[in-house]
This record gives structure tokens, C-alpha cells and sequence, in this order.
């Protein structure tokens, strides 16, 4: 019999990672959702950011989530390259070429980690932040709350970046119709990069916050791959808080399964749920313009 | 006076709060060719779509050769002998114009080399320029996509032929030889014909009765000459953009 | 039409020729028997893949689970129930049919498609990787097979001969796919890959003939799926390998779509390449080849979106061949 006190702490645990779901699914959604990209490396990009996370911070012997303010930058300057290198040639193209590209980019990614770094697992030796706070019968781990912290509020700002600022309009305009934006004076090709761009600093950002407690190793990004697509098609393309409640879903459900089943058949539960949510839910609602 | 091949009773078509096609009820008789005309979003498409099943109509009832086919999936539809050309073409561009028409014919045969046969026939006998058969659907013209589209419907052996907006983007000589075939389509073929089209000339010309659209309602129905001199259509015309 | 241009078999004949004598021009070596046997095993993938990728047009990323689910079935047979692997087999396909029928009805029902058919046969991998996992289905560790040989268990001291029963599979799979390629069944898939909508007003049920192609694909690697195992050695929760699954539908692409001879030559080559790479500098660079998948599949979707077949086709054209059939 499972105690209802490690259930609970099991689903608020759950709920913080999704939050951090939400934060990597959010550069998804975005890109999905603004150019038709369909990305599927975009998970390889926090497993890179979370090797550089832990990089930096075994040079300068700082906690792994502190990295975010360099490698978050840097992750924007990479974007806007492989913007440039690799999704501009394939935009428009059929979604099979999109997805083989990207299929393809990932495992450059993955192998480029693999060779450098091999499949062992690394982690932080030393964080800050991987200490137990005491909630009443509840153990929460700092480092998490931290993460959940920042990523809501990182959600929250690039919520109110979409809805108030001039760029938010351009991005939402040129969402709605691509073919009017410009002559609304929007610089698609520019709207598109910088989002891009943003899309792969957002996984950095996710990356240094995870490294404060995870483990990174070559494969870390397909299991961050998949869990964004299962949020992106939950959420659909709504915006922020589509993806903030599809990731928290996402995030108990996990915690369900690793409580009930075992921790090795979390993902199933979670793809299932995917399954029966593609099946059921009309068909017309994932259909792209 | 000949049978009607088609009845559209009643139907209803709304998109979220947008009623598209509005209570509108109308007749095809066999052999006839009819025009569906009226302004931009008078639900012409929309009607068409439902016909063929790819949309299902929220009210109303659509009879083929007496028989509700209401609802039924666009495949089944096709089977009992509608066909349609798009608006815009879709056309198969990785496969040959021969290949593409015999997808349509392999409707009524599930032997390849007869389809075959059948389609060099038809685009023969749309006049389609043999040389070109063989070329990849994204190796060919705009009036060459029509045609082929039009094939591929024919082959599929229909009593009903929606043409939806066939003659669009087509120069003035295009049009008169596309008249042309579709005219020699429906009395060789005895294929009854619904022609959607904003080209009036085109459609003037070619239909023996026309229903008039706007705002998703029948609003008037007549002979050509008669539509032309229609105040309630030449408001309707008028009261937006004219084409 | 039925297998389609007497060229076309004439190639076939002159391809299996040449891959018969492939263990005599080993000089009989074990090592690159095995190897041979591996790369035919993924061509017969690939290509069995080109029926569901190639004319059908639907990304399926899920090849392992049918080849997994079809091998371990009959693999489980033989160890528990002492069923030869001839009837085994066919279990093994009906199981995997029986799979691909569960996920595709409704998947097809509620049209499903494009990055979403990718990503639910992504995770369909990934979902019976976990469940198998579990201590109640296979566990944690390896599952041999029994220590036995012969023809009746479809073991051998020496690898010669499963690679010709991996050879006779090859010459059913490309025969199979020829024969769906000239039937009214492989002009309607194509007509679904290039256009749903259009096809399903010419009459075609759309559902109906991805189902059809699911259904053939995922019978062929279940059937196959036992002879991957012997080659494999073993089987365990992680034959149900995500980026193994991958590179299968990779070499489809690189291959070219709907190609058969694509097929053949990007499996045949890419899967001899990974292996030696594997043997010789596997230790130091672990990924290489993996690697070069990556780089070859940018290229291939950047520039070269018809992949191997447009080489084929540049060349036929060259010397004069009509430019259609295989």
C-alpha cells in the first residue's frame, strides 16, 4: 500500500517539473505554432545546454542554474544560426522533410555530446540548492522550487511579452496570417529567426535550472522532445497558459505513473494519455492551417 | 420535363457562429448543365462540400437518384457517382497526368492496365495534348491541372459533375475551349453538371438554369437571361464587389 | 501489370545472384556474414517501411515495435512452448498486425496524420520499452534464446545459413512491394500520400488503404522479427530501441520514397557502413555513425528531398531507360 502523504508529495513534485516542462514546451509551441516548423530536436537543445550547464559550472564552481545567465545568450546567438543554417531552407517543405531534418539535427547533436562526453551520466557534485525543505509532513527539494519558480515566472513574462509589447503583436499577427504581415510592415524573415532564437534560449534556461538536481547524458533530449510535442498537442497552439496547464498535466501524470507503477513506466503512462488524447479529441484540432 | 438527379432540402451549414449555407433548397435535373453563382462567401464552396460529403450539414437532407446520402463519407459519395473538381487544384504532382487519371478510373476497375486504357481515352477525349501524358504533375500548366483534375473526376465514371470555380485564372481562349469540353463532356457522356463560377460570361454561357446565392441564401433561380435582368441579383452583385 | 516491367525482375534476379554468393566471396568469414546477414535484415525493413513511408506517405517511427513485438513472440514460443519458429512466425506477424491494427484503426478513424502519426509511433516505441520493463513482462535483464540448432529452431553454428532465409524474406518483401507498387492498392496509396482530400473524392477510403499498408508493413517485421533476434543473440526490453526504430525510417528517406532500389541501396550501404564503423572506431567515437545519419539526413531533406532514387532515376535517364517501374 503506497502512504496518501508520498502520493501527495509525489504530485506537488510533479507538478513543480511540469511547470519546467511548460518552460522547454513554450519554445515548441511557439515556433510550431508561428512558422510550421516542425522541430524535433528541439529537446537535444536542452541536453546540450544542460552539458554546457554543468561545464561552466565545474570551471567556476557555482551551482548549475546560475549558468542560465551566460548560456541563455549564448543559446540565442545558436539559435539564430541554426535558424539560418538549417530550418530556413525547410520552411514550407512537406512535414516529412521538416521532420527528417530535425530527426537529423538531434543526432548530430546527440553524438556530437555522445563523443565528447560518452554515455555516463554527469551531474553537479556540489549544488546549492539540493537540499530538502520541510512543508509540514512534506519534503520538497529547493532546487526544484527554484526551477518551478523561475519557470513560472519566466511564463508569465514571455506571456506578457506576447500580449503587450509591439513584438508580441508582430509574433501573434504573423501567426494568424503570414501572408498580410507584411504588408502590416513586419519583417517576417526577422519575426521567425528571433523567435527561433528565443525557442532554443528558453530550453538553455530549462537546461541550467534541471542540472541544479538532474542528470544529464546523451539521450536526455528525446524524452524532453517527446514530453514538449505531448504538451505542444495538449495545449494546442493557444499560447502561454495552453502550455503551462498541458505541462502540469503532464507532470502529474508522470508522478502518477512513477508512484503507481514503477519510475521506468512513467513515460507510458504519459504516451497513453497522448494516445487517447490524439484519438479523442476532435478531429479538426490539430489540423495546421 | 427530365427527373431530378439531385435534391438539396433545407440544408444548414454554420461554422461556429457563422451560418454559411442557409436553409437552402434546390433541384438538378439529370442531363442539365446548372450554374451555382453569387458573390465572394455566399457559400457556394461550402454547399459543394457538403454535397460531397466533406462536410456534414448540421440540417437538411441531400437526395441522389432518390436516395439520402446525407452525411455519407466523400469516398462513398464518389462511389455512387459524384464527382467534383477543386477550386483550387490539388493535383498529384509526383505522379504522371496518366497515373493521376487512372486513379479515378480504378473506381470502377481494380485492374491497372484497363484504368490505364481508359484514362489515355478520356484525356484524349478532353483533348488533353498527348505529349504531355506522361509528364509529373508538377511539371504542368495551370489549364493543363484543370483538365487533368476534370479527367480524373470524369473517370470516375459520375452521373453528377461539380466543377467548382473551373474556369478561374484560365485567359479568355482557355475559358472558350474549356466550354467547350465540358459541353462535350455532358452531351457524350451524359454527365449532369453543377457549375460554381464568378466568370459570368463563362457561366451565362454555358448553363441552360441558374441558382443564384448570397449570404449562404437561394435568392433567385431562372434561365441565364432571366438572372441577368434579376434587380434582386444585380443588388446582390452590386451591393459588394462586382465581378 | 501484377509484378510490373520484365526489367524489374531481371534487376531482382541479378540483385539476389549477387547476394548469393556473397558468403562464398567471404571466403564463408563469420564475422562478415553476420554483418552481410544485418545490413539484408534492414533492407528487408526499409523496404517493407517503404510500403507504410514510401507510397503511403505516413512517417512511421515505430518499426521496432512491430519487428520487437512479432521476434519475441515467436522467440517466447520456442522457449516456453517448444513451437518451431516456421509456425512461430507467423504468430509473431499476426501479433504485430494485431498491434498495428489496435493503434492504427483509431489513429486512421480520427486522421491522424503528419507530425502526429510520427510522434504517436515515436512514442508507441518508446511506450512498449517501458512496459516490457516491467519485472511482470520481461525485466530488466537479457533473454536468450535456447541453446539449440538447427533448422527446426532456426539456429546455427554458423551464420550462412540464416542469411539465406534472411535472403528468401528479401525476395518475398520486394516482391510483395512490387506487386502492391503495379496494383490499383499502389496507386491509391500514392494518390493519399500526394493529396488526402483529392483521393477520397475520387472514391478512395482513405482509412481503409493506410490501413491496408500499416497492416502489411507491420506483418513483414513481425515475421522478420525472430531472425533479427537470432542475429541479435539475445532479446530484452530494450529491443525495443527508440533510435534503432529511427534509423530504419531514415534509411527510407535517404533512400527516397517509394523507391524501391532506394530502399535497398541506403539500407545495404548505411547499415554496412554503421557496422564497420561500430567494429573499427566504435570503441573511440561511440556515435559515428549515428552521427553521419544526422548530417546525411540534412543534406538529403535540404537539397536532395527525393534522396537515392533521383541518383537512379539521373542515371536511367543517362543511359536511356524509361524512368518509371522500380
Amino acid at each position: 500500500m503506497i502512504e496518501p502523504i508520498v502520493v501527495v508529495s509525489n504530485i506537488i513534485d510533479g507538478l513543480l517539473m511540469g511547470l519546467l516542462y511548460s518552460l522547454v514546451a513554450l519554445g515548441l509551441s511557439l515556433i510550431f505554432g508561428l512558422m510550421d516548423i516542425i522541430n524535433f530536436a528541439h529537446g537535444d537543445f536542452v541536453m546540450i545546454g544542460a552539458y554546457l550547464a554543468w561545464i561552466l559550472a565545474m570551471n567556476f564552481m557555482v551551482d548549475p542554474s546560475v549558468t542560465a545567465l551566460i548560456t541563455v545568450p549564448l543559446f540565442f546567438v545558436i539559435g539564430l544560426a541554426v535558424y539560418k543554417a538549417v530550418i530556413e531552407p525547410i520552411l514550407g517543405a512537406e512535414p516529412l522533410i521538416q521532420i527528417a531534418v530535425t530527426v537529423g539535427l538531434g543526432f548530430v547533436l546527440q553524438n556530437i555530446a555522445l563523443a565528447i562526453f560518452h554515455a555516463e551520466p554527469r551531474s553537479y557534485p556540489a549544488p546549492a540548492l539540493n537540499f530538502g525543505i520541510n512543508v509540514g509532513p512534506i519534503t520538497l527539494t529547493a532546487a526544484k522550487l527554484v526551477a518551478a519558480a523561475v519557470s513560472l515566472a519566466s511564463l508569465l513574462l514571455i506571456h506578457y511579452m506576447l500580449t503587450r509589447t509591439k513584438f508580441g503583436l508582430a509574433i501573434r499577427a504573423t501567426s494568424a496570417n503570414r501572408m498580410v504581415a507584411p504588408l502590416m510592415g513586419i519583417n517576417v524573415g526577422k519575426v521567425y529567426a528571433v523567435v527561433f532564437g528565443l525557442g532554443i534560449a528558453l530550453t538553455a534556461l530549462g537546461a541550467a535550472l534541471y542540472m541544479s538536481w538532474g542528470q544529464v547524458n546523451p539521450y536526455l533530449g528525446a524524452s524532453f522532445s517527446l514530453l514538449s510535442w505531448v504538451i505542444v498537442a495538449m495545449g494546442g497552439l493557444g499560447g502561454v497558459v495552453g502550455v503551462l496547464a498541458s505541462g502540469l498535466i503532464v507532470g502529474v501524470l508522470e508522478a502518477l505513473g512513477s508512484t503507481f507503477i514503477t519510475p521506468s513506466a512513467r513515460m507510458a503512462v504519459v504516451y497513453l494519455a497522448f494516445f487517447l488524447l490524439l484519438w479523442f479529441r476532435p478531429r479538426g484540432l490539430f489540423a495546421r492551417r | 420535363m427530365a427527373e431530378p438527379i439531385l435534391q438539396v432540402r433545407n440544408l444548414v451549414k454554420r461554422f461556429g457562429g457563422v451560418v454559411a449555407v442557409n436553409n437552402i433548397s434546390f433541384e438538378v435535373r439529370e442531363g442539365e448543365i446548372m450554374g451555382l453563382i453569387g458573390p465572394n462567401g455566399a457559400g457556394k464552396t461550402t454547399t459543394f462540400n457538403c454535397i460531397t460529403g466533406i462536410y456534414t450539414p448540421d440540417e437538411g437532407r441531400i437526395y441522389f437518384m432518390g436516395e439520402d446520402i446525407t452525411g455519407l463519407p466523400p469516398h462513398k459519395i464518389a462511389l455512387k457517382g459524384i464527382a467534383r473538381t477543386w477550386q483550387k487544384t490539388r493535383p498529384f504532382k509526383k505522379m504522371t497526368v496518366l497515373e493521376a487519371v487512372a486513379v479515378g478510373a480504378l473506381l470502377r476497375t481494380s485492374n491497372v492496365d484497363k484504368a490505364m486504357r481508359k484514362a489515355e481515352e478520356i484525356l484524349k477525349f478532353i483533348g488533353f495534348p498527348e505529349e504531355k501524358i506522361n509528364a509529373l504533375g508538377k511539371d504542368i500548366t495551370l489549364m493543363d491541372h484543370k483538365m487533368v483534375d476534370l479527367a480524373r473526376a470524369i473517370a470516375t465514371e459520375p452521373k453528377l459533375l461539380l466543377l467548382d470555380e473551373v474556369a478561374a485564372g484560365l485567359r479568355p481562349h482557355e475559358m472558350d475551349r474549356l466550354a467547350d469540353v465540358l459541353r462535350k463532356i455532358n452531351s457524350e457522356k451524359r454527365i449532369t453538371m453543377i457549375v460554381v463560377e464568378h466568370v459570368m460570361r463563362f457561366v451565362m454561357g454555358l448553363s441552360e438554369r441558374i441558382v443564384v446565392m448570397h449570404e449562404g441564401q437561394k435568392i433567385a433561380e431562372g434561365r441565364p437571361e432571366e438572372i441577368a435582368n434579376n434587380p434582386k441579383v444585380i443588388e446582390a452583385y452590386l451591393g459588394t464587389k462586382p465581378v | 501489370m501484377g509484378l510490373g516491367t520484365r526489367r524489374n525482375l531481371i534487376v531482382l534476379a541479378i540483385i539476389v545472384a549477387v547476394l548469393a554468393i556473397i558468403p562464398f566471396a567471404l571466403g564463408f568469414n563469420q564475422y562478415y556474414i553476420l554483418l552481410a546477414a544485418t545490413s539484408l535484415i534492414f533492407a528487408v525493413f526499409v523496404i517493407a517501411w517503404n510500403i507504410i513511408g514510401g507510397y503511403a506517405g505516413q512517417l512511421d517511427l515505430a518499426p521496432m515495435a512491430y519487428i520487437g513485438v512479432g521476434g519475441i513472440v515467436t522467440a517466447e514460443l520456442l522457449k516456453y512452448y517448444g513451437i518451431t519458429p516456421w509456425v512461430g512466425m507467423f504468430i509473431g506477424a499476426g501479433a504485430s498486425m494485431a498491434l498495428a491494427a489496435a493503434v492504427g484503426y483509431p489513429t486512421f478513424r480520427f486522421g491522424i496524420k503528419e507530425v502526429w502519426y510520427a510522434l504517436l509511433t515515436a512514442s508507441l516505441v518508446v511506450i512498449l520499452n517501458n512496459i516490457t520493463h516491467l519485472p511482470q513482462v520481461l525485466g530488466s535483464f537479457d533473454h536468450y534464446l535456447p541453446a539449440k540448432t538447427g533448422w527446426y529452431y532456426l539456429i546455427f553454428y554458423r551464420y550462412q545459413n540464416i542469411y539465406y532465409v534472411i535472403l528468401g524474406l528479401f525476395v518475398a518483401t520486394v516482391l510483395i512491394n512490387l506487386l502492391i507498387s503495379n496494383s490499383k492498392t499502389g496507386y491509391y496509396l500514392r494518390a493519399i500520400r500526394e493529396d488526402e482530400l483529392a483521393a477520397e473524392a475520387l472514391g478512395i477510403d482513405v482509412r481503409k488503404y493506410k490501413l491496408k499498408a500499416l497492416l502489411t508493413y507491420a506483418g513483414i517485421l513481425g515475421f522478420t522479427g525472430y531472425l533479427y533476434i537470432v542475429l541479435q543473440g539475445t532479446y530484452s526490453y530494450q529491443t525495443f530501441n527508440s533510435p534503432t526504430s529511427l534509423s530504419i525510417a531514415i534509411m527510407g528517406i535517404v533512400g527516397g520514397l517509394g523507391s524501391i532500389a532506394g530502399a535497398f541501396t541506403s539500407a545495404m550501404f548505411l547499415k554496412t557502413v554503421e557496422e564497420y564503423l561500430r567494429g573499427t572506431i566504435g570503441a573511440t567515437i561511440p556515435g559515428l555513425y549515428l552521427l553521419i545519419y544526422g548530417i546525411l539526413l540534412i543534406i538529403v531533406g535540404i537539397f536532395k528531398p527525393e534522396g537515392i532514387a533521383a541518383l537512379f532515376n539521373w542515371v536511367k535517364k543517362k543511359v536511356g531507360f524509361e524512368n518509371r517501374g522500380m
